[in-house]
């Protein structure tokens, strides 16, 4: 039974939302013009069409970055308890470095880095 | 020494394996060497365990290997073990030791024969699951070798299978014999229910501990035996499908008749007596079928025109001698009859298959003829067995076994006259037979050219057979001639001595022992006289009306052929015909129709959109949380 | 962390070195022969280091993630072999393919780990973790060959999928814990004793959903549709890892999650589940009847398999776990023995996964219709093959505690699962004069195939060592 409540709460919110939508579809003014309805970005004009085809590499940095980045969020609170988590710290954290190399090198090797 | 009993199966086994698998790309000189090789092997373990049996028996007289335990759930065990007794270890050396003389044979035999390695490759699978039926500890390796052996026969009657005719043969054995495995796949369960265990010794103890003399499961579980018994052993009213059998090449004939298959039944008897002792009428029918059938094969072979035929009709004779020892409770007697007849009839199959071959695939007898001066060696032999077979007295080995089984039917407990007559009119008649074969064949003029003659590696196995069935008898000499009843003795430990009351037959055993031994000479004489120095006299015989008749009926073994195609085939067919949409398929069709419209219902969810996998997945998880919640 | 400790995790450091020493060496030189050789030397090593960290350092919490005792290193074991023979496998298949292949066998080592990390985990982050290395190492795996469209597309829906799915365990997890205040499951079962009764519906609905994500991963009937599609895209030796390695590591998960939590007590989980086995077996076994394409045929046929195997899972005797274990193993025996032959059937540019290409095998290369027929019996529980005996214990298990609804849906459905078997042999019965004969398997192949059908028929023959290994792990699960 205390569930019901649960049940209720959860029925309340998606009528309170579904209503505000509801609302504002119907009392707002409707009057598109083109300048209205292209997208908006940055308060710029838009340049050319949304379905551009990007360069793969584009990918790959942005995943290499994506890693290397992680890296770093990790090296911080390493940093900060440097002295508590002592040597076992210290190779647990080379060991994960290491591994990270490995996969630089190999992307390296594989040509991941050259911008073509 | 014991430890390399498991080796027996498996030799062959693997020279199955190894043929069936690489057959095809071994040289095919290779094929008898691996196929008469492994089981040779395996002979010469059985010889091996076998002298050791004799100088240092093992405790208790048997000896129990557990190779691996197949399977254990909660009290149901199911073990791959074998048990040696006497009697599995006299069948495992008939089985080993003349089937390696078969294979001997076939190895010239069939050389010509395309499908050379196949034939050895099925023939080792052949003995391998004979021995594996006689070798099993529980009743699950029994039914094992059991089909094994029927499925090898199905294979080796049908080989040359181009020809329909075999092809028929072969499933005419296969499903006759069907229904007498049925029976005793009925009566395993039976007695597993009954008794709670598969090891054959436990269950023959706790049978003797639970059932009374004569009560009704016991009685039941007997029979459903003796039905598998009276299906692979080719009895009444089974018998019709081993005639046909000759379908398969010669030494196959020899290996179904002497060294396996037919044995099974009689073994099988021996082996489960205690359950025939506890059920005396179902012993007393069991006396009643052999005697029965050993007069009707008896009377049948006299009128057949191939070879092959007769033999078949005596084989079936032979095993009704065996059938009523079982019967009458002397099961040593029989086991020995078994002994000698695998003996003379591996000789007589493998004698008449190199006639056979020398005449170019010939098997009418009224086309043979004079044999004898063109094939020394083979008639030789051959009337060496033919003597056996028809227990000329003292020379031959048939004549022991024979006697021991006459001499049981007239003066055990269980026996009686009618049956000792039966036997002895059987032994008459075999007298009869059996010559008129021998004298069709070899005497007389000759009728058709010798083609081709037998190598030395067809004689060997035939000149070794020929020693055992003249002197194969010696193990055991009746007391009228010279007490040494060393056979029986040492059946002993496996099966129990005939129960023959020792007062006032001293003499009795003598008396019958001559009259025996005078109507088989009569036989003889009347078919030498008959077909021989005066064949006129048969001619005129079958020229009669009511002679002509009596030869149709016996050639066609008593019309059983006939009898059961009109009461049980055609009415079957026409029921069946009668019956081609019945309701049993309907609900059997209405069941693939059923499972077809769910598959195609089911099928249309596999939409191949993700998006409709994807909400499935959701209505999945909503349904199992309603469920849990719910509920 | 302890040295022991060290020696528990060995097999998964192994692994993980390996891993890394193939992108290390591919860094190096690119060869197809010398990686696959690491791949599996490295797969070998954990095998091999298994009974010696069973030995050194038995049934070992190492840190709350993971619990090394000897129920998983079984479990590993089991997948371990099975990687490695399908690295055999996929040596073989890539040969006959162009362009890059050896990143193939990192995926392989990585999904691997993923697998044998599920079946150690004793707490929700570690399961969590074991699934995610799994899953995204498995999406790769799946698109493999990605010239091929069907390839592609198998891959992107297992990607959907399986994220949705893993979002359904997630909230599940969250529900357990908000209820349990635990992650840990030994801790779960002991905050489950000191519940209310009222208040076992929020961690009940935890486990609803967790079972979503099981279910998914195990394609059990609802969350079984991806599974043909993504059989049949992926590339033969990606298949054979995905029926076999990815469900053991989850099944094991399973078993020791809701074996700890006590699942028996709660009559609605066990509706839950019985109705999933029921479903999948009769589902998995009704799709296959009339499918025309074998890699689908063996999808369905996973289906079916799981929901057997699940009638061990709801068996609460102490035949449950060994029956489980028996049954995997042989289930891996005679998937691998199956994906395998189709794995050699193969050619560059398809796999071989019509009726068309078995169509009169027996004919055209015995051996390999031989094998493949050994393994379709095997599936349809026929006796003297593995399939027997698993199929065997599960019908022990679920006897001894009674589950009849299960027991008679299996006997009933396997019925039906006879004819597509039986179907595929009929088909390569068939003669044959038009078909094109196969090219020889090389030895690799001829190899891997002859020791699964010898695995087969041995432990159809002889099961004492497996059952009696698979009976030691019940002491430690508990």
């Amino acid at each position: 039974m205390e569930y019901f409540f649960l049940l209720l709460f959860t029925g309340l919110a998606a009528v309170l939302v579904g209503a505000g939508l509801l609302t504002s579809y119907l009392v707002a003014p409707h009057r598109p013009n083109p300048l209205k309805n292209s997208p908006y970005e940055c308060g710029e004009p838009t340049i050319g069409q949304s379905w551009v085809q990007f360069n793969v590499g584009y990918y790959l940095f942005g995943l290499l970055f994506l890693v290397f980045d992680v890296e770093a969020a990790f090296l911080y609170p390493w940093a900060v308890v440097f002295r508590q988590v002592g040597l076992t710290g210290l190779i647990e954290m080379g060991l994960f470095l290491l591994v990270l190399i490995v996969g630089l090198v190999y992307a390296w090797r594989k040509g991941a880095l050259e911008w073509v | 020494m014991y430890e390399l009993l498991w080796l027996v199966p498996a030799l062959p086994c693997a020279g199955f394996l190894i043929l069936a698998l690489f057959g095809d790309r071994l040289p095919r000189r290779a094929a008898p060497f691996i196929g008469a090789g492994s089981v040779g092997f395996s002979a010469l373990v059985s010889f091996l365990i076998a002298y050791r049996f004799f100088t240092a028996p093992p405790e208790g007289e048997h000896f129990s290997q557990v190779l691996w335990t197949w399977m254990n759930v909660e009290g149901f065990t199911c073990q791959f073990s074998l048990y040696l007794d006497a009697l599995s270890l006299v069948m495992c050396l008939v089985v080993t030791g003349v089937g390696f003389l078969i294979h001997v044979y076939s190895a010239e035999y069939m050389i010509d024969d395309e499908s050379y390695a196949k034939f050895f490759a099925y023939m080792n699978l052949f003995v391998a699951a004979m021995l594996m039926l006689v070798l099993g500890e529980n009743m699950v390796l029994l039914y094992l070798g059991w089909e094994g052996v029927g499925l090898c026969s199905f294979l080796l009657i049908g080989f040359w299978y181009k020809n329909p005719a075999n092809g028929r043969a072969a499933m005419k054995a296969f499903l006759t014999t069907r229904i007498g495995d049925t029976f005793m796949a009925i009566g395993l369960f039976l007695l597993f229910v009954q008794l709670g265990t598969l090891d054959i010794q436990e269950m023959m103890q706790r049978a003797s501990q639970q059932w009374a003399v004569g009560s009704g499961v016991a009685v039941a579980a007997a029979l459903l035996i003796l039905g598998g018994a009276v299906g692979k052993s080719g009895q009444l009213p089974l018998q019709v499908w081993l005639p046909d059998a000759m379908a398969g090449p010669t030494p196959v004939s020899a290996l179904i008749h002497a060294a396996t298959m037919v044995t099974a039944g009689v073994y099988l008897i021996a082996r489960t007596h205690v359950i025939f002792e506890l059920a005396p009428s179902a012993q007393f029918l069991v006396a009643v079928v052999g005697a029965a059938t050993l007069l009707l094969a008896g009377f049948a072979a006299l009128a057949q025109r191939d070879i092959k035929r007769v033999l078949a009709y005596s084989t079936i004779s032979q095993i009704g001698y065996m059938f009523l020892a079982m019967g009458v409770g002397a099961y040593a007697a029989g086991i020995f009859h078994l002994v000698t007849h695998a003996f003379f009839k591996a000789l007589l199959f493998m004698a008449s298959g190199a006639v056979i071959v020398a005449l170019h695939h010939e098997q009418d007898m009224f086309k043979m003829g004079g044999l004898r001066k063109k094939l020394p060696v083979v008639f030789w032999t051959f009337l060496i067995g033919s003597m056996s077979l028809a227990s000329l007295p003292i020379i031959s080995s048939g004549f022991y076994s024979k006697d021991l089984i006459l001499w049981s039917a007239f003066a055990s407990e269980k026996g009686s006259k009618a049956l000792w007559f039966a036997g002895f009119a059987g032994a008459f008649v075999t007298g009869i037979y059996t010559f008129r074969m021998v004298i069709m064949t070899f005497f007389g003029e000759e009728k058709t050219h010798v083609h081709v003659k037998p190598g030395w590696v067809m004689c060997l196995p035939l000149v070794i057979l020929a020693i055992c069935s003249t002197f194969g008898g010696l193990m055991e000499i009746p007391s009228s001639i010279y007490h040494f009843p060393l056979f029986t003795h040492f059946m002993e430990s496996a099966l129990p001595a005939a129960p023959i009351p020792h007062e006032g037959l001293e003499h009795a055993e003598l008396m019958l022992q001559v009259i025996a031994v005078i109507a088989v000479l009569c036989g003889l004489s009347i078919a030498v006289v008959a077909f021989g120095v005066k064949p006129q006299i048969a001619r005129a015989v079958v020229a009669t009306p009511f002679g002509a008749k009596m030869r149709d009926l016996l050639f066609a073994g008593w019309g059983f052929d006939w009898l059961y195609d009109k009461i049980l085939i055609q009415p079957f067919l026409r029921t069946a015909r009668f019956n081609k949409d019945d309701f049993v398929d309907l609900i059997w069709n209405g069941i693939a129709a059923l499972s077809r419209g769910v598959h195609s219902l089911l099928s249309e969810t596999e939409t191949g959109h993700v998006r409709w996998y994807a909400a499935t997945l959701s209505v999945g998880a909503l349904l199992a949380l309603a469920i849990v919640v719910l509920l | 962390m302890t040295l022991l400790d060290l020696v528990a995790l060995l097999p998964l450091i192994i692994l993980t070195a390996a891993a890394t020493g193939i992108v290390l060496l591919m860094a190096v030189c690119r060869c197809h022969r010398t990686t696959a050789l690491f791949s599996m030397a490295g797969l070998g090593l954990a095998v091999i280091s298994l009974p010696f960290a069973n030995s050194m350092a038995p049934n070992r919490a190492v840190t709350p993630l993971l619990m090394l005792d000897t129920y998983s290193f079984f479990y590993m074991g089991v997948m371990f072999v099975s990687s490695f023979v399908i690295a055999a496998l996929a040596y073989a298949y890539f040969e006959k393919q162009d362009g890059r292949r050896e990143e193939f066998y990192v995926l392989l080592l990585t999904a691997t780990l993923g697998a044998a990390f599920l079946s150690a985990s004793s707490h929700f982050v570690s399961l969590f973790m074991g699934l995610e290395t799994l899953s995204i190492s498995l999406y790769a795996m799946v698109a493999y060959t990605r010239d091929r469209r069907d390839s592609v597309e198998a891959a992107f829906k297992y990607l959907v999928l399986a994220a949705a799915s893993a979002a359904f365990m997630v909230f599940g997890m969250a529900l357990v814990y908000a209820e349990a205040g635990t992650m840990e499951f030994a801790k779960i079962a002991a905050a489950r004793g000191a519940l209310e009764q009222g208040n076992h519906l929020v961690l009940l609905a935890g486990c609803a959903m967790m079972v979503v994500g099981i279910g998914f991963k195990l394609a059990l009937v609802p969350f079984h549709l991806w599974t043909p599609d993504v059989y049949e895209g992926a590339p033969a030796p990606v298949t054979a890892f995905v029926a076999t390695v990815s469900k053991g590591g989850m099944f094991a998960l399973l078993l020791r999650y809701f074996v700890l939590i006590d699942v028996h007590q709660y009559p609605s989980l066990m509706f839950l589940f019985t109705a999933i086995a029921v479903l999948s077996m009769f589902f998995g076994n009704l799709l296959a009847l009339l499918q025309d394409n074998i890699k689908r045929i063996l999808a369905y046929s996973s289906i079916a398999n799981l929901g057997y195997v699940m009638i061990a899972f709801l068996a609460s005797g102490h035949m449950a776990v060994p029956a489980g274990a028996l049954y995997i193993a042989a289930y891996f025996i005679t998937t691998l023995g199956a994906m395998g032959v189709i794995s050699v059937m193969s050619t560059k540019e398809r796999d071989a996964d019509s009726f068309a290409d078995y169509r009169g095998l027996f004919w055209r290369a015995p051996w390999i219709a031989a094998v493949f027929t050994a393994m379709l019996l095997s599936l349809a529980g026929i006796p003297l093959t593995a399939g027997f005996i698993g199929k065997f214990y599960v019908l022990a298990a679920g006897e001894e505690s009674s589950r009849w609804i299960g027991i008679a849906a299996l006997v009933v459905s396997s019925s039906i699962g006879l004819y597509y078997y039986l179907r595929i042999v009929l088909t390569m019965c068939e003669s044959a004069e038009d078909e094109a004969p196969v090219s020889r398997p090389s030895w690799t192949e001829a190899t891997v195939l002859t020791g699964l059908a010898a695995a087969l028929l041995f432990v159809g023959v002889y099961p004492g060592p497996l059952i009696h290994a698979a009976e030691t792990l019940v002491a430690s699960i508990l």
